[in-house]
């Protein structure tokens, strides 16, 4: 029986695997790097700085006693010793043979040269205390007698510096060290938490709740912007799959109702029918419902198409007050056969990124319905004005008015107003001007009332009109997108 | 007689197309397949082609592009189930002289048949002529007979476009694509409308009518008899 290797069994807690505790790990070993790379620098100055001020000491001695009457060089060299407590003081005087003549230097240090600036090198000390060996700064002098002088200074002082830089490192460092790590295995545990409350949430939207939400805490911290980014984008699935499902239905309904009456009617034609012109008649009847079908699948793709091929690289800069005319020469005549009063003006001459061909369809389609709504006599208003930032298409009418419980339900598909059932149409106009509003991150408000006014609030690109030459921008995209969110 | 090359696949959709155009004095020719197709323009060299945008083998565009790569400019109508404004710039960019959604009616397709082998010759004259009516396109004036006819700029673009297509069906969809370049199908009758205020303009009730419409199809502009 053998025991299974240790390392397979053993299994990191979850929260150490996590990339937050691995990024505390490497900032902390940075963080220690850092810290013993100053310590090393301080104790190099300081080391460096002591040596230097030794060394001068004792040049500066080694002249003056050197430069005394060669019997006070004795008494000089007692002087120095005898006003020594701590001992670190050295000197000798040795005879031209290398005889110790007087001082605490036992021989002549055999590595120290003569007359060169103060050198590290090993010396035994004997004084009444005893004998023992030394590391020493010391600086040698040939005097003019032959005899040498040599004055020194014991550093053991560095090495005691070492290990006052080293428990200084041990108190400051070992505890940074771990409170660090103790920080990032919090944040990791704490991250990891919220994570754990994320993916339930989120497997309860897999799972098909479709209105549960990611949580947020109201710190403003990167989690709770994610959150919020995805709260969005959930908002918009949420809507989108609502409006398919309910899509659905009516187009099952539209498609149904004219499909069944072109069956019914060819049906009974075929039954009923006497002459040839009676069948003409019915089957004239049949491909009018047919042409109806197929208008409402031609919307209907035309909306899927705005809706979700996104087509940006159509976008370009657009004069607005342009489309806005071009939209109104369109329809002057068809207003005047109605005896409706058609008014088009332009304020301001704004150039929006959009796609051109598009925002003529918006525009054209909110006419169209404001046109078709309006009775006969009316009166219908386009104008391009300007409101703060923005850039507004207004049009009035004074037909029938959307009354409030309708407003959001007419950009839905299919939707008709109880107003509009005896007008022609297949009431997809508004959901696509919606679809085309969104697209180019406009704003569509319908507002209620007796009479009808629809606007579209649209982002002039800065300081531009359409007098300036039109180049394209891409921040404008870019704020477009932003602005969707 | 007309030579029609038609590449489609579905037999009832091609039966269909060609016992219309049969009817009408074309000289039909029907490949059911790309590749048979492709060989048979490369042969036969129709007058125009008809060409289904999804086909087994070969598709709709490969051919065309193979054709215009060969050199051989005969004029293509795309049909296609692919309705998408984007799916008709392509077509359009590829080589293709029109594009016809599918269903249509049988009306359009031969009358934008027509419009293909009856290109507009590149007339450089600065003039255009229909029996009495005359179009300045230098000054922008018009003249029936010795009376002026006032015109605003879009009833302009409106009767340049029919002169120059003088006796030839032109449907709503092809007087809106062309005329006012709109890729949009309106929900009113628009064209109806603004025809009806050019049709009033050169036809006074005195004159013999010069547009006439032709039911369920669109509009014709004839010199009067």
């Amino acid at each position: 029986m053998s025991a299974a290797p240790a390392s397979s069994s053993v299994r990191l807690p979850e929260f150490i695997r996590t990339t937050t505790f691995r990024w505390t790990l490497a900032a902390s070993g940075a963080l220690a790097f850092c810290i013993l790379l100053m310590f090393g620098f301080v104790y190099w100055q300081t080391a460096a700085y002591m040596t230097a001020r030794v060394d001068g000491i004792l040049v500066g001695e080694s002249d003056m006693i050197a430069s005394d009457a060669p019997e006070r060089r004795l008494k000089a060299i007692h002087e120095r010793l005898s006003q020594d407590p701590r001992r670190i003081r050295l000197a000798g005087l040795f005879g031209a043979d290398g005889g110790r003549i007087a001082g605490n230097l036992e021989i002549l240090p055999s590595h120290l040269p003569m007359d060169a600036p103060p050198q590290r090198v090993s010396v035994v000390r004997i004084d009444g205390q005893g004998r023992e060996e030394q590391t020493a700064r010391a600086v040698a002098r040939r005097l003019q007698d032959g005899e040498v002088l040599v004055i020194g200074r014991n550093v053991d002082e560095l090495p005691e510096l070492a290990r006052i830089v080293e428990r200084a490192l041990e108190f400051g460092l070992i505890p940074a060290l771990g409170l660090s790590l103790v920080a990032g295995a919090l944040l990791s545990l704490r991250a990891q938490n919220r994570v754990e409350i994320v993916n339930k949430k989120v497997q309860r939207i897999i799972a098909g709740d479709l209105r549960e939400r990611l949580p947020t805490q109201g710190l403003n911290d990167p989690f709770d912007k994610l959150a919020g980014i995805v709260n969005g984008m959930l908002d918009e699935i949420e809507a989108l799959i609502r409006s398919i499902a309910g899509a659905g239905d009516d187009i099952a309904h539209d498609l149904r109702t004219p499909l069944t009456r072109v069956r019914i009617g060819l049906e009974r034609g075929r039954e009923s029918a006497q002459t040839l012109p009676d069948l003409q008649g019915v089957v004239d009847q049949a491909i009018d419902r047919l042409d109806q079908s197929l208008a409402i699948i031609t919307a209907l793709l035309r909306i899927a198409e705005i809706e979700h091929s996104r087509r940006l690289e159509g976008f370009g800069d657009v004069a607005l007050a342009d489309v806005v005319r071009e939209v109104g020469d369109l329809y002057e005549p068809i207003a005047e056969d109605k005896r409706i009063a058609f008014k088009v003006t332009a304020d301001v001459e704004p150039i929006v990124r959009g796609d051109r061909d598009l925002l003529f369809e918006a525009i054209a389609n909110l006419v169209d319905n404001a046109v078709k709504f309006s009775p006969e006599d009316g009166c219908v208003e386009l104008a391009l004005t300007r409101r703060g930032d923005d850039c507004v298409v207004r049009i009035h009418d004074s037909g029938p008015g959307i009354s409030a419980s309708e407003r959001d339900l007419v950009a839905r598909r299919f939707y008709r107003s109880d107003n509009s059932r005896h007008t022609n149409g297949v009431g997809l106009g508004l959901s696509l001007v919606n679809a085309i509003v969104k697209l180019h991150g406009f704003r569509l408000t319908i507002s209620s009332g007796p009479r009808c006014v629809v606007e579209i609030a649209c982002q002039a690109l800065e300081g531009r009109s359409a007098a300036e030459p039109a180049s394209l921008h891409g921040a404008g995209v870019a704020r477009q997108i932003a602005d969707r969110r | 007689m007309a030579k029609v090359l038609l590449i489609e696949d579905d037999s009832e959709t091609a039966t269909e197309i060609m016992a219309e155009l049969i009817g009408r004095g074309f000289d039909v020719d029907w490949a059911a397949t790309g590749i048979d197709g492709l060989d048979k323009a490369r042969r036969s060299g129709p007058d125009v082609m008809i060409v289904d945008r999804l086909l087994p083998g070969m598709d709709g565009l490969t051919i065309i592009q193979a054709l215009r790569k060969d050199d051989i400019r005969t004029p293509v109508l795309i049909l296609s189930a692919l309705g998408a404004v984007d799916e008709r710039v392509r077509g359009l960019r590829t080589g293709s002289n029109d594009y016809l959604t599918k269903p249509f009616a049988i009306i359009e397709l031969v009358a934008r048949i027509e419009a293909l082998l009856r290109q507009p010759a590149d007339n450089r004259d600065t003039t255009l002529r229909v029996g009495p009516l005359e179009l300045d396109l230098l000054a922008r004036t018009a003249k029936r007979g010795g009376r002026s006819v006032e015109l605003l700029p879009r009833e302009f673009r409106l009767l340049e476009y029919m002169m120059r297509r003088k006796d030839q069906v032109l449907t709503r969809a092809m007087l809106f694509e062309e005329v006012w370049n709109y890729k949009f199908v309106p929900q009113t009758n628009l064209v109806d409308v603004h025809m009806g205020r050019l049709r009033r303009k050169v036809d006074k009730p005195n004159e013999p009518p010069m547009i006439y419409n032709v039911r369920g199809a669109g509009f014709i502009l004839r010199a009067p008899a």
